[in-house]
Formats: C-alpha cells, structure tokens, sequence
C-alpha cells in the first residue's frame, strides 16, 4: 500500500520541484513586473502587429503596465470584449448592429478609439501585365463574372483570386466597400492569414488579392484603383490614403469597456501619444495626422 | 530445359526489377525524410543561437528570440504528462492485469481505439467546450494541458499495456505462488520489470504533445505575451502555434520567415530527441513498444 | 477503485467528447439561418410567403432582380437594408435616438411596393404594415447537401457542408492513393527483402516521419510542394487538393508501413518456406502468400491512414487553398472540415449558429473517424479468426 502512495505522491513531487523552478525563474523578471496591472488585448490579425509592437514599446519605459497580445480575428475581439475576457478589443471594422444589439443587451458602454489607418491595396503578381482595376471590375473578379484576365486587358490567363477567411474584418470591409455587399463567389481562395495571401500572390502568375497596405512587398504588384468608372485611377500609398484619395482606407480601433477605462488608460494613451503614432508609421500603416 | 531456363531467367529478371524498385522506394522515403530534416536545418540553423532560445520576442516578431514560446510549450508537455501518465498507466494496469476477457475489456479497448482516433481539431472544440467555457478555466494552461493529455492517453494506455504484456506470466506466478496478494505482485513484480518500456512509451507522448497545435488553436495559445505564465491559469505561447503564427502573419514576412525556419527547427528538435531517446531506450532494454 | 475509474477514462472522455459536441451541435438544427433578432419584409401585396436560403442570398447579390423569377408578381426587386434607411430620411426625420425609426421603415416598406427590407426586430414597429417572411429552418438534410457555404453571409447565412465534406474525403482519397502503392512497396521491402540490419535502420527513420509535427509539415509544404505542383502542372494556383493529398500522403506513410510490415512479419515462416520449397520464386512467395495473408492487417493500416488524413488539421489548411467548391479534379483548391473549424471557431461568437454549425462539422468528422476506427476493428478481428 505505500508503494500505492509513493507511486501517487510521486507526480506531485515532480510538480512541486518544477513548481519551485519555475518560481526562480519567475523572480528574475518578478523585479520588473511588480506591482503591475495586466492588460490583454484581443482581436484582429491587421490591428495584431501594431498593438504588439507598441506594447513591446510602450513597456520599455512603463514597468507598470503588462500586455498581453492575442490574435484570432475582429470577431474574436468582440466576442471577447462582450464576455469580458479581453480588456481591449482589436478591430478593422465598426461594430455590426448586432454586435451593438449584444453590447447594449449586456449593459455594457462601449468606447471606441481610432489609434491609425490602414489602406487595403489590391495586389497582384508583378508578372501582371494589368496594372489598374477599376471598383466595379474588382467587384465582379471577386463574384466570379470575370474569370480571365483577357477581360481586363491582360494576358490570357485564368484568375486566382486570393482572400481573407471570413473570421477577417478584412473580409467584411473589403466586401462592403468594394464588392457592394454582395457575396464572394464560392471558389475564392481563402487564405488563413495576410502573410499567406502575399506569398500565394507572389508565387503564382494570375492571382489577385488584397491586403493591408503595410504588409505590401517587393513579391507583389499593387493595383491603382478607380472609383469613377475609370476617369481616375488612384495609386495606394501612406500619402494617397493620407489626403483621402485614395479610396480604399478604414480606420483601425481599439474598444473597450467604458466602466473598465482606468486600467486600459495607459495602453490606449500610448497609442494616441507621438511615440505611439511613430510605431504607427513604422508598421506601415497611416497615423492619424 | 533450355526454354525453361529461359523462363526461370526472365523471372529472376523481372524480380530483381520489382525488389530493386521497392528498395528504392523504401530508400526515397527515407530520403523524403531528410530532406525535410535538411530543408529546415539548412535554413534555420543561422537564426539559432544563445540569444534565439534565451530572449523574449522583440521588433514585432522578427528580432529576438522564441524563449517564452519555448517554455510554454515545455509547461503544456508537464501539464498534460501530469495528468496523462498516471492515469494511462493505472487504466492499463487494470486492464492488463485485473480485468478478466469479457465484453467490458473489449468495450473499453474499442473505446480507447477510438479516442486514438479522433482528430485532433475534435479534441480542440471539445476542450474549448468543457474546459474553456463549461469549467470556465478560460483560455488558459490548465485547458491546454488537460486538452492535450487526453489527447495522449490512448497513447499512454498502450503502450503501457505492450510493456505490461511483455512481462513473462512466470514471474506473476513465481511471485503469487509465494503469497504475495495481487497488488504487490503486480507493484513489486510486474511494474518494475516493465517500467523501462512504459518510460519510451512516456517520451514518446512528449514528442506527440509538444508538436500538436490544433487542440491548443482555441485552449490556450496566445500570440504575445510579456512574460512567462505564472499560474495554470494564465494563457501562454507556444511553439508549434508560434510556427504557424508567424509563419503566415505580420507584416514583415521576410523578416519574420527566418525566425519561422528556426522556430521549426527548434520544434523538430525537441521531437527528434525525444524519439531518438525513445528508440535508444527501446533498443538498450532490448523490448519492443509499439509506436502509434 | 482508482484503477477502475482511470481505466474507463477513455470511455468518459469519449461520451464527453460526443455529448459536448452533439449539444452545441445539435442546435444548428431547428433554427432560421437568419441572424437572430432580425426579420425579412415586403411589401403587403407581395405573394411571396416563403423564401429558400440560397434565393435570398441571390436576391441580395442582385442576381435575382425581379420578384416573377421566384413566382410572384411582375416588379423589380428593391434592396432595403437597416443603414439605407438614411438615404430616405433625414437625421431630423429619424429623431436623436432613433425613436421615429420604427414608423419610417413601416412607411417605406408600405410605400415600395417590389422592396424586401432586412432590418432588427426592435425597429418593427406596433402597428407594422409589411408581410414578414418566413425563412426555412436549417433541416439535417439540408445541412447535407447544401452547396454552398457561407457561414457569416448576410442577411441569411448559407450553411450546406457538402463542399466540405466531399472536399475531405476527396483530399484523404487523393493521399492514400499516393500513400499505399509506396507503403506497400517499403513494408514488402522492408520486411522480406531487405537485411535485418538495414530493416533495423530504416523503420526508426520512417518511424520518425510520424514524429515531424504537423505545422512543420504545412510550412514544408506551403513553401516547396504548392510551388512545384504548380510548375509541374502548370497550374493556375499551387493551393490544391493534389498539394493536400501530397503532404497527407507523406505523413500517413509511417502508419500504413509499421502496420502492414507488422502484419507481414507476422506470415508463419512455414508457410513462406512450404512455397519456396514447392518451387515459387521469393517474388511470387511475396504476392502469392506474404500479401494474401496478411491482406486483412494492410487494409487496416490503409484505413488507419485514411483516418489520419481526414482528421489533420494545420497542414491541410496552410495548403490547400480552402475553396468552399464541390470537388472533380484534384488539381483545384478545395476546404476540409478541419481547416474549416481551425479557421472559422476563433471568429463565431461562441453560442451563435455559426459556433454550433461548427460543432456539427465536428461531429461528422467524429462520425466519420468513428466509423474508420470501427471498419479496422473489424478487419482485425476477422483475422484473427481466421488465424485460430
């Protein structure tokens, strides 16, 4: 029988010895992290770069404040944000009526905070002869009327259209701005994540995709986009999308519980603060002025 | 007769065609093998270094190191292990030693089958069902660990139970034969002589663990955090979620590609060893465990 | 007592597993694909009573523009949806919290005979004047053999998992027919031909295949297999079903060879020698007896495979595109169950129908497996009776 016992304690050795391990390990970084409040962050995929790069930032000189940054999409954020298991939710799109419907329902008020912009550039392989698009030729690439490149006065060659997952704000935004709110044709390429849409683009010859403008690289083509029928097409870059003109640009939010502002002060402060817009221009998005 | 040695000539032909191209099929998918080995290694093996597996995340993902990444997948393996190991071991005991033929043995090795059988994404939902929503543990390393130790313990179970049977009946007689009750022989006698082999059977669950990344997709992961966990109930990183992470987000793909190739690295590291480990073990105490 | 509990463990976490997984499941079921809390209305003088989910959704990608199509009167179709509602009325109009937002959707409902509005439940107001649309429940078959997935689509979602299903099995078929002619080769080989030595270094090496997780495996294959696919077949795109059942095939290897090179190890050497002795050649030894006898334990390891295939998530969804398509050639991009919970989970607002359609999709893949699981079961056990 106390063999019996040794066998059982014999675990709970193992977990006490490593407990106490880890708990050395833990003091070193104890001295910076004490007394700290715990913030976590959650939502969109385009927001996630950003929020981790100025919370990596913003902790340097602030020992007070820890981040935590968790991806999985704007929905995830709002899902979160309503459960209240998130402090800070990431989004790429306003709330949806629904979303307001819930939020409302919980009693819960929320602020949102603009803390940057993002332009989606329309992007394609740069062995594509075709190099502007007007809205309504996009919109009908990605409901599947145009299949050939032909169509727009390219090469003969079948398009690939590349998008987001529908977990995406992405997604969302992309549909409603560009695609007049109609649905995507059911052989769209979706893609778990942006990285994988540039990849995809650069590596095959007829593929078409969007992305944030900050994720652009040499891989990949950008499109000038119309949005009259053609007269004016628009180049996306910082400056087109900074004076508005260029079309395809939304705002970037950070929301949160208006009961829970205090404890995510420091955090939404650091992103409005110079420093903070500085990040901003370097992650590649557009800062607010 | 000369016909004939034609025919028997053109047969041996035809075998020596028919072996050869299966010995090379058997050679190229061990080359398979090392290619993938080598494409990682070759690749990653610049972004490894002292500071790669000691330091924290820096620059959005493309500087730094994987450090957090690296304990976090270490706890989950402990975590899940804690709770995998005992258990696997007592069922198989029962099982292998108590337990008399019969449909309740068959109904719970078919039950063990099929939960080795089940697809990992399925051990996903099913832990962000009970564990992070019903229990409300949250996202969080208790989640995450015991997601993945059920997910080991069809594993643990038989492997346990190969070692178990391997144990010459003759010593459980020797052993009842001399009075000693059913208990003691089978914790004096029985475990020991077998405990080698349920020890690869354990390093090898270790591998299984540390690479699986759909049941911790919705239990546990996180992208970034600032530190290490400090309690079970914190969320942390992981490597093969890191892998996948910045293997397809962020908005320097070029920049964060190495540090996905040496995140990868890493990861086959850890599941190497533990399987060369496992067959060394195997090979030294000279009995043969299962794998699978 | 311990003992007992931890050896039906498995069996708890079984039932746990189905019981989790059919409750969220099931409430897909018996619920209106349209978005809880909104309603679909025309106009009073519309025919129309019911609408199917897939005309609904024409209708708002305006590929259904006239309301005879759908066998009502002769009158365009008008889109309405609750945010238009400002280019009708003024702020003003509306009021500051909308309180007059009510009696303006009922009055322009009333005015607009060919229109179908879709707006929330709390802006119907008392006295509502249009005629409210029946939406189909969500049926099991239905669910089946929809076409067409669009989980998040407004105003009704699209929830028909066949694409995904036939997608699964189609990627899984596609690997083990790449994955058992070459397991059976090696297990032949490593277990009749080759030296014991050899065999003693090539099994741990294939074994270790088993060991490469299955993220690493989706990143090999993102960035060498999708490449050459589309090279070699000059393809349009490299995501395919082919790169799918590539990287599947790879890693469903190391199962089928352990368990048929242990089923032909297992062939009685008295009968390999009878047949050597009776004049056969090794060759014909190998497929006269060796495979024969040990067919039921190589149809268990291709099947363990195929299970193996249908269940992997990451590297499935890093290569093979995820287009929701009904399948017919392997070359096209085509969306697994698994990737399709891996993507989608972390977005359905947990509760929601999207969540639970989800869990549905992760009780057809348990069925699914279950069923594989049960079928290996069987094989193995008609062996063994045929052995005693």
């Amino acid at each position: 029988m106390t063999k019996k016992a040794l066998f059982l304690m014999l675990p709970l050795i193992g977990m006490l010895s490593c407990g106490k391990g880890k708990n050395e390990e833990g003091a070193t970084t104890a001295e910076t992290t004490s007394a700290t409040t715990t913030v976590t962050i959650k939502g969109s995929d385009t927001v996630l770069p950003l929020a981790q790069k100025e919370s990596e930032e913003m902790m340097k000189t602030n020992k007070e404040v820890s981040v935590t940054v968790v991806g999985g999409g704007t929905g995830v954020g709002m899902t979160a944000l309503l459960e209240g298991t998130t402090d800070i939710a990431m989004a790429s799109r306003d709330l949806k009526t629904e979303e307001k419907l819930k939020f409302s329902e919980a009693k819960k008020e929320i602020e949102i905070v603009t803390i940057a912009f993002d332009a989606l550039a329309v992007i394609v392989n740069p062995a594509n002869k075709v190099g502007q698009l007007t809205r309504e030729q996009i919109e009908k690439i990605y409901t599947g009327e145009i299949k050939n490149w032909k169509e727009v006065g390219g090469a003969d060659e079948k398009i690939v259209a590349y998008s987001r997952e529908s977990s995406s704000g992405t997604y969302e935004f992309f549909k409603e701005e560009v695609l007049d709110k109609k649905n995507y044709a059911t052989d769209i390429l979706s893609m778990p994540a942006t990285g994988a849409i540039v990849q995809a683009v650069g590596q095959t010859k007829g593929a078409i995709g969007y992305v944030g403008l900050a994720y652009e690289t040499k891989e990949v083509k950008p499109i000038s986009v119309s949005y009259d029928q053609g007269k004016t097409f628009v180049t996306p870059s910082i400056a087109s999308a900074k004076d508005k003109t260029y079309p395809i640009a939304r705002p970037l939010f950070y929301m949160y519980d208006k009961a829970n502002a205090a404890k995510v002060k420091a955090v939404v402060d650091y992103a409005l603060s110079p420093e903070g817009q500085k990040v901003v221009s370097e992650i590649g998005y557009i800062p607010l002025n | 007769m000369k016909k004939e040695n034609r025919l028997a000539k053109r047969k041996r032909r035809n075998q020596n065609i028919a072996f050869g191209l299966f010995q090379l099929i058997s050679y190229s998918i061990v080359a398979l093998l090392f290619i993938i080995l080598a494409f990682i290694v070759v690749k990653g093996i610049g972004v490894i270094s002292w500071e790669f597996i000691s330091e924290m995340p820096k620059e959005g993902m493309t500087q730094g190191g994987i450090y957090p990444a690296i304990v976090g997948t270490l706890c989950l393996v402990f975590g899940s292990m804690l709770f995998a190991f005992p258990v696997g071991v007592l069922a198989a005991i029962y099982m292998n030693e108590y337990v008399k033929d019969g449909w309740p043995k068959r109904i719970i090795k078919q039950m063990t089958n099929n939960l080795a059988g089940v697809p990992s994404i399925v051990f996903g939902l099913f832990g962000m069902a009970l564990f992070v929503n019903k229990l409300e543990f949250g996202d969080s390393l208790l989640a995450g660990s015991l997601t993945l130790g059920l997910l080991v313990l069809p594993v643990v179970i038989r492997t346990t139970e190969e070692s178990l049977k391997a144990v010459d009946d003759t010593f459980r007689q020797a052993s009842l034969g001399l009075g000693a009750s059913k208990w003691q022989t089978t914790s004096k006698v029985v475990f020991p002589i077998a405990f080698p082999n349920i020890i690869t059977g354990l390093i090898l669950s270790i591998g299984r663990v540390s690479g699986e990344t759909a049941p911790i997709l919705f239990t546990v992961a996180a992208y970034f955090l600032p530190k290490l966990p400090t309690s079970i109930f914190d969320q942390a990183m992981a490597l093969p979620y890191h892998l996948y992470v910045i293997s397809t987000s962020g908005t320097n793909i070029e920049a964060s590609r190495a540090m996905a190739y040496g995140t990868a690295l890493i990861l086959i590291i850890i599941v190497l060893i533990s399987n060369l480990l496992a067959n060394a073990l195997r090979k030294y105490f000279g009995k043969k465990v299962k794998m699978n | 007592m311990i003992l007992m509990l931890s050896s039906a463990s498995t069996s708890i976490t079984v039932i746990l597993i189905v019981f989790f997984l059919f409750v969220e499941g099931i409430g897909v079921f018996s619920k209106k694909p349209i978005e809880e809390g909104f309603l679909l209305a025309v106009h009073p003088s519309n025919t129309i009573q019911k609408l199917e989910p897939t005309q609904i959704k024409d209708i708002f990608d305006k590929k259904i523009t006239n309301w005879s199509a759908l066998g009502g009167k002769n009158e365009p179709i008008v889109l309405f949806r609750t945010e238009d509602i400002t280019e009708f009325y003024s702020e003003e109009e509306l009021g500051e919290n909308f309180e007059h937002f009510p009696a303006k959707i009922d009055e322009y409902i009333t005015r607009t005979p060919g229109v179908i509005a879709f707006f929330s439940d709390k802006y119907k107001s008392k006295d509502f004047h249009g005629k409210e649309l029946d939406v189909n429940k969500i049926t099991v078959y239905k669910f089946l053999s929809g076409e067409e997935w669009f989980p998040t689509a407004q105003p009704v979602a699209q929830m028909g998992v066949k694409p995904l299903i036939l997608g699964t099995l189609w990627v899984s078929f596609g690997a083990i027919l790449i994955a058992l002619p070459i397991g059976l080769a090696a297990a032949i080989y490593l277990s009749e031909i080759a030296r014991k030595r050899t065999r003693n270094i090539l099994k741990p090496l294939i074994e270790l295949l088993a060991g490469i997780p299955s993220v690493v495996y989706g990143f090999f294959g993102l960035v060498v297999i999708v490449p050459l696919v589309q090279d070699v077949f000059n393809l349009p795109v490299g995501e395919t079903g082919l790169a799918g059942s590539i990287v599947l095939a790879i890693m469903a290897l190391p199962t089928i060879i352990t368990i048929s090179e242990d089923a032909m190890s297992n062939t009685p050497r008295a009968m390999k020698e009878a047949s050597l002795a009776l004049g056969a050649s090794q060759w014909q030894t190998i497929y006269k007896v060796v495979v024969p006898y040990s067919a039921s334990g190589i149809t268990a390891g291709a099947i363990l495979g195929i299970g193996r295939a249908i269940g992997e998530t990451m590297a499935v969804l890093m290569v093979t595109g995820n287009a929701a398509v009904i399948p017919n050639t392997l070359l096209a991009p085509v969306r697994t169950i698994p990737a399709t919970i891996a993507a989608e989970l972390g977005e359905a607002a947990s509760g929601g129908m999207h969540y639970k359609a989800l869990f549905a999709l992760g009780c057809i893949l348990f069925l699914i497996t279950f069923c594989i699981n049960m079928l290996v079961e069987l094989v193995t056990n008609r062996n063994s009776h045929k052995k005693h």
